[in-house]
């Protein structure tokens, strides 16, 4: 080993040799995913969207205004800054766009920096701390309990070591580790511990082996980040809206491009028009929007510990139809709670809540329970951290393992200080839990002056510890273990065992006084004292009991139609007992055993449609074909799998997403970073998770916690429907400034509306509301609809689309025809003078045009009328948007029952202003009886 | 994040496609039953229909609102433009460019001026009034037949050398061509407060060379009777007082750029950003 890897055991290697190897290999760190260059994300944003069209308009206003300018004509300028504008507006939005991306990359940047993990290295002959990412193939380091295993480690010398490779295999329970290679596979042997796993307890030695993306862990990272990146549904409806408008856009343009040519205007002019079509016709400001919402909206989740990576998520979530949760950590609160006692032939619940607020959830006055309490505080070695007396005892760091540690806080937070009360009752013997004994045994001398006996403590398995027993404490007095007794116990534990929860049986026995004076010499080794025929005291159950808050967030999702399903490598019957306490399974639901058992028919004659829950074992889904996967995933609404592998939790994504369904999936370990890739939203863990796990999901939750991601469906719910009214509200005045040209092209009227004035609109006056309908608050029903159909439920839909540009559309242009043709008439053009005069009244030559009334007019002074023209066009599409703006903030609720804001203006002439305040109000009118009929008669076309 | 598209294969799209349009099972056609179309044709032609009439009431109801005889505002007509005859717009601007021995130069001159003032021969004018006072013709009530009021005669030997009479060609064979200047019609407008406003023509940029110019009528003033204007409705027979300017001086081969301005108070020719408000500019070159 040494000579392989050049190295020495007891030396390590020498620093020169150590920096030869780390200059060929590397840092021992995963290579983060590769980032897209920041230019290339820049200029995606500069040709995004509706960009590539505005550029198109760009281009030919500067080709239009190269030929004017070959040709000397009078004012070829005004095109030259028109490419201009568009030109800024791309520029401008693009920024915007990609600042606001950049600040939401930012944040996890910021996140993924962590301390910096340190290892214990020998080097030179000497012990070192040195940075992990330092190590190299070669080296010597040292373990023990609670550290981070800092490379792949081929181990040369351990004791009591045992590895946490969850991270890993997606196995909780700890692995012992050896020098003893026992297997071929490197995965399987024992004397190899894994990069990023931790080491439990014990210590060990070993030679670094593999480092950085060369470990087993990094070589997994690397396969995720293989797994390619899809479009986000937002990315798709967004895109599916941008081809809709750019569709509309350049047919109408097209088309009035051929009219106008062959209504022999001259090319040059047909191109005009043509950019002024596609102006009208883009939102400009819309995506930019977009932008804003959701990153507004990510600014939320944040507050409410959802850090979203990738701000498209923000909506995937909310379009989820099928959650895959982990259960440890993320459902329950990732701690052995005691839940339940036996004793005195019954069965008593304790506080399992995060803050136990009951204090005294049971009898206490039994004297069995005063013996359960002393066994229970004295047979135990975990030990609190000292320093941590002013926390609370749920909160305090304990030295020992899950099961311990949950019966030292229980006798914390019942008796009050145990470390006083195991003083007093000084321990002479101890023999710790092994797996051949199955049971944990130790000897006291009591606080009891009165008393010199000595207490013998011992728990463990129950049917072990029954076994040594043959009395019984009832009421505090030790009856014999009759049958009837036994039958008892076995009733209480299996229905504790039933409950998924983790049962130890606790006795003791007081050993006589003359037998084992106060100087007997204890011996564990020969045992030279009684470990049968105690007496049994009782049962204590254990169980890593559900976040609080976990019952309602699951009940939230289903009424809003998300089907949870729970994937764990934990005990079916554990698995079913959670799933069932926070309603992933329901009350009134039954699985098909459930069901054969009800019926006592045996389990292949039930119907398994009729039963509504599933527990899968990862043991029968090795064995399932992808048909009976699809098939458990379509009949069951309520599912757990358990004792499930990470390699399987991919398979069940996939199964869930040839329903069609969006799927959202909760991991913390490496192993699961490949099916949060392939989720459509891969959620990982901030406490629990592994940095890779981070990496290859969209969304890290801050506090693990279950609840927060029903937090995050409704936000993602919320941004939908607002960006719809903020859509549905942007193409509405698409007409109003469309029909302008159109008009203008067939009648050849003064133009109504300039291009420039159209971009001042899309970009000056609209965006504000936009981003205000973003804010809407979520209407009463968004929970409890569900997921919208991700192939029918669109952003932009043929009814929106429809009722935007042919109705409410329709009714604007009306509106602020009227103000145009009370502008001209007013100052002396009426409505029919103005038909068909647009060749005259372009002309430079023409200073003497005639209006109505006989005056005459430069063309400086028409231009000035012109202008005036645009500007109360431009006032009338506004004003007629604030009752576009009132009727878009509900979708189906009248505005009376959400209610109003204001808004006030300032202008020139400003009687022009109420022109079109009767059709602002049609508008609104109009859209109320919409809404009437809508909630009237529901659902109909 | 994984892809969500699924690929359809062409005839998958097309066979989607053809459904679409006719659905035989449901008896769709483009997505509704066939009444269904029926009926949502008929509600967009009521919907269209009501549009148009709110839109037609809308502009019948701006039409009662407004006066027949004045508009309502005249924002942007503070002072009248001037515009000049014979007016040929090159790139440059009004240009007149002729050459002296090349009648073909000029004859489209000649006929512009010929055809603009059979509006102010003695046949085009009779409806009209001989004015004589020198004051405005102020008329507050409708003292012309049919409601209207009545308009002062201009009529074009009031340009005596430059009238077209005398001198067919206006002057434009000899060199000294003749050129008519027009104040445009506004409303109610009251040039010059009581004294009559002139035309007056001088050289641009060059100040040391005067410009031997003829008026007429003399000292090239529109007599106040002409004004106020009362428009169209009122004074449907009005013609607009015009000044001829003979160039008398116009060196041979040369461009010159001349302007011709409206003096008198009340009329605006300094506007930068209108260059025929108050005042008319022009090139002139006069070619052997």
């Amino acid at each position: 080993m040494e000579e392989k890897y050049g190295t020495s055991i007891s030396k390590g290697l020498s620093s020169a040799r150590a920096a030869e190897i780390l200059a060929r290999d590397g840092p021992n760190s995963l290579t983060p995913p590769k980032a897209t260059p920041e230019i290339v994300k820049f200029l995606k944003q500069m040709v995004g969207g509706f960009s590539i069209l505005l550029w198109i308009g760009a281009a030919f206003s500067w080709i239009s205004f190269g030929i004017q300018f070959a040709q000397g004509a009078e004012s070829p300028f005004d095109n030259l800054y028109l490419g201009v504008v568009l030109a800024l507006v791309v520029i401008l939005t693009g920024i915007f766009a990609y600042y606001q991306e950049a600040k939401s990359t930012n944040i996890m940047a910021s996140f993924s920096k962590m301390i910096p993990q340190q290892a214990l290295v020998i080097r030179d002959a000497e012990k070192k701390e040195l940075p992990a990412d330092q190590l190299v193939v070669g080296d010597i380091v040292e373990i023990k309990g609670g550290d981070r295993i800092p490379a792949d480690i081929r181990l040369i010398f351990t004791q009591g070591c045992k590895v946490d490779n969850s991270s890993l295999t997606g196995e909780s329970e700890p692995q012992s580790r050896s020098c003893d290679f026992t297997h071929e596979n490197p995965l399987e042997t024992r004397n190899i511990a894994f990069y990023s796993t931790t080491c439990v307890e014990g210590t060990a030695t070993g030679i670094v082996i593999n480092t950085g993306d060369r470990t087993i862990i990094g070589r997994i990272a690397s396969l995720a980040s293989g797994v390619g990146n899809g479009k986000t549904p937002i990315a798709i409806e967004i895109e599916h809206f941008v081809y809709l408008v750019a569709g509309v856009a350049i047919s109408i343009g097209v088309l009035f491009f051929i009219i106008s040519v062959s209504m022999r205007y001259k090319i040059l002019d047909s191109i005009i028009f043509l950019i002024g079509i596609i102006v009208a016709n883009v939102p400009e400001g819309l995506l930019a929007t977009v932008t804003v919402s959701l990153s507004l909206t990510a600014k939320r989740m944040a507050k409410k510990n959802c850090l979203v990576k990738n701000l498209e998520a923000v909506e995937t979530l909310g379009s989820t139809s099928i959650i895959c949760s982990d259960k440890t950590g993320t459902l329950t609160q990732n701690r052995m709670t005691v839940a339940h006692l036996w004793f005195d032939d019954q069965i008593y619940s304790a506080d399992t809540s995060e803050d136990q607020t009951s204090k005294y959830p049971f009898d206490q006055s039994s004297q069995t329970w005063t013996a359960l309490s002393k066994i229970v505080t004295l047979c135990n070695r975990a030990e609190f951290r000292p320093g941590q007396e002013n926390l609370p005892v749920m909160k305090r760091v304990v030295v020992g393992d899950a099961s311990e540690t949950a019966l030292l806080k229980f006798a914390e937070v019942v008796l009050g200080d145990v470390m006083d009360i195991r003083a007093r009752n000084k321990k002479v013997a101890e023999i710790p839990f092994n797996s051949t004994n199955k049971f944990q045994l130790s000897i006291h001398e009591t606080d009891d002056r009165n008393d010199k006996r000595f207490l013998l403590v011992m728990k463990g398995a129950p049917e072990r510890i029954l076994e040594r027993c043959s009395t019984i404490m009832i009421n505090g007095k030790e009856e014999p273990l009759d049958s009837e007794k036994a039958e008892a116990f076995q009733t209480a534990y299996m229905e504790l065992g039933g409950m998924g929860e983790r049962v130890l049986g606790f006795c003791h026995l007081y050993l006589p006084e003359n037998e084992f004076p106060d100087t007997y010499p204890f011996d564990t080794d020969s045992m030279n004292f009684p470990t049968s025929n105690l007496c049994f005291v009782g049962l204590l159950s254990m169980i890593d009991p559900p976040r609080s808050t976990v019952p309602d967030a699951v009940s939230k999702c289903r009424s809003a139609g998300i089907k949870v399903i729970m994937v764990t490598g934990d005990h079916p019957i554990t698995a079913k007992a959670i799933a069932k306490s926070v309603g992933i399974i329901s009350a009134t639901s039954e699985t098909v055993e459930d069901m054969a058992k009800r019926l006592n028919v045996p389990v292949e004659r039930v119907d398994r449609r009729q039963a509504t829950a599933a527990v899968v074992n990862g043991m029968e889904l090795k064995d399932m074909s992808l048909q009976q996967l699809d098939e458990v995933l379509c009949n069951h609404s309520e599912i757990v799998f358990a004792r499930t592998s990470p390699q399987q939790k991919l398979i069940i994504v996939e199964g869930c997403q040839r329903q069609g369904a969006v799927v959202a999936v909760t991991g913390d370990g490496v192993n699961d970073s490949p099916a949060l890739k392939k989720a459509d939203i891969g959620i990982a863990m901030g406490i629990a998770g592994s940095d890779a796990a981070k990496n290859a999901a969209d969304m890290v939750l801050l506090d693990d916690n279950f609840a927060s991601i029903v937090t995050g469906v409704e936000e993602g719910r919320l941004i939908f429907d607002n960006l719809k009214k903020t859509i549905a509200y942007t193409l509405t005045k698409n007409i109003a400034e469309l029909c302008p040209f159109l008009i203008y092209i067939i009648a050849s009227i003064p133009m109504p509306i300039g291009t420039i004035t159209i971009l001042f609109i899309d970009l000056g006056t609209d965006i504000i509301p936009s981003v205000a309908l973003a804010y809407e608050k979520a209407e009463s029903d968004i929970m409890n609809r569900r997921p919208r159909n991700k192939s029918k439920d669109r952003l932009v839909n043929e009814q929106l689309a429809v009722y935007s540009y042919l109705h409410i559309g329709i009714m604007q242009s009306v509106g602020a025809f009227v103000t145009y043709f009370t502008v001209y008439a007013e100052q002396g053009f009426l409505p029919t003078t103005l038909l068909g005069v647009r060749v005259n009244w372009e002309s430079n030559a023409i200073n003497d045009f005639e209006d109505s009334y006989g005056q005459e007019w430069t063309k400086y002074q028409r231009t000035y009328l012109q202008w005036t023209g645009y500007t109360a066009f431009f006032v009338s599409i506004t004003i007629q948007q604030v009752a576009d703006l009132i009727i878009r903030k509900t979708r189906r609720n009248s505005i009376f029952q959400q209610g109003l804001f204001r808004t006030s203006f300032l202008t020139p002439r400003f009687q022009y202003w109420f022109v079109a305040v009767p059709f602002a109000i049609l508008i609104w009118v109009y859209d109320e009886v919409r809404k009437l009929f809508i909630r009237r008669y529901p659902g109909s076309k | 994040m994984a892809t969500l598209s699924e690929k359809k294969t062409c005839s998958e799209r097309m066979e989607n496609f053809r459904r679409f349009i006719w659905n035989p099972e449901t008896k769709q056609f483009m997505g509704r039953t066939l009444i269904n179309w029926v009926w949502i044709s008929l509600y967009y032609l009521a919907f269209y229909v009501v549009m148009t009439g709110l839109f037609s009431l809308s502009l019948y109801s701006l039409m009662r609102t407004l006066n027949p005889y004045e508009p309502d505002y005249q924002d942007q007509l503070k002072s009248p433009g001037v515009t000049l005859r014979p007016d040929v717009f090159g790139e440059r601007g009004l240009q007149i460019y002729y050459n002296v021995s090349d009648n073909k130069t000029w004859d489209g001159f000649i006929t512009t001026l010929q055809t603009f003032l059979t509006a102010y021969t003695p046949a085009a004018q009779h409806l009209n009034i001989n004015c004589t006072s020198d004051t405005y013709f102020i008329q507050d009530t409708f003292d012309g037949p049919n409601k209207t009021k009545l308009s002062c005669k201009f009529t074009s030997d009031m340009l005596q050398n430059c009238s077209g009479l005398t001198d067919p060609t206006f002057g434009f064979p000899e060199g000294k061509p003749c050129l008519i200047i027009k104040m445009n019609r506004i409303i109610k407008f009251y040039p010059g407060n009581g004294t009559a406003p002139r035309v007056d023509c001088t050289y641009v940029g060059d100040d040391s060379r005067p410009l031997e110019v003829d008026y007429y009528p003399v000292n090239g003033t529109f007599n106040l009777h002409y004004f106020p204007y009362y428009g169209k409705k009122a004074q449907p027979t009005y013609t607009n007082p015009l000044v001829a300017v003979k160039l008398l001086n116009i060196t041979r081969n040369e461009e010159f750029k001349i302007v011709c301005r409206v003096v008198g108070t009340g009329i605006i020719s300094d506007n930068v950003h209108d260059p025929y408000e108050g005042k008319v500019e022009f090139r002139l070159k006069i070619d052997d």
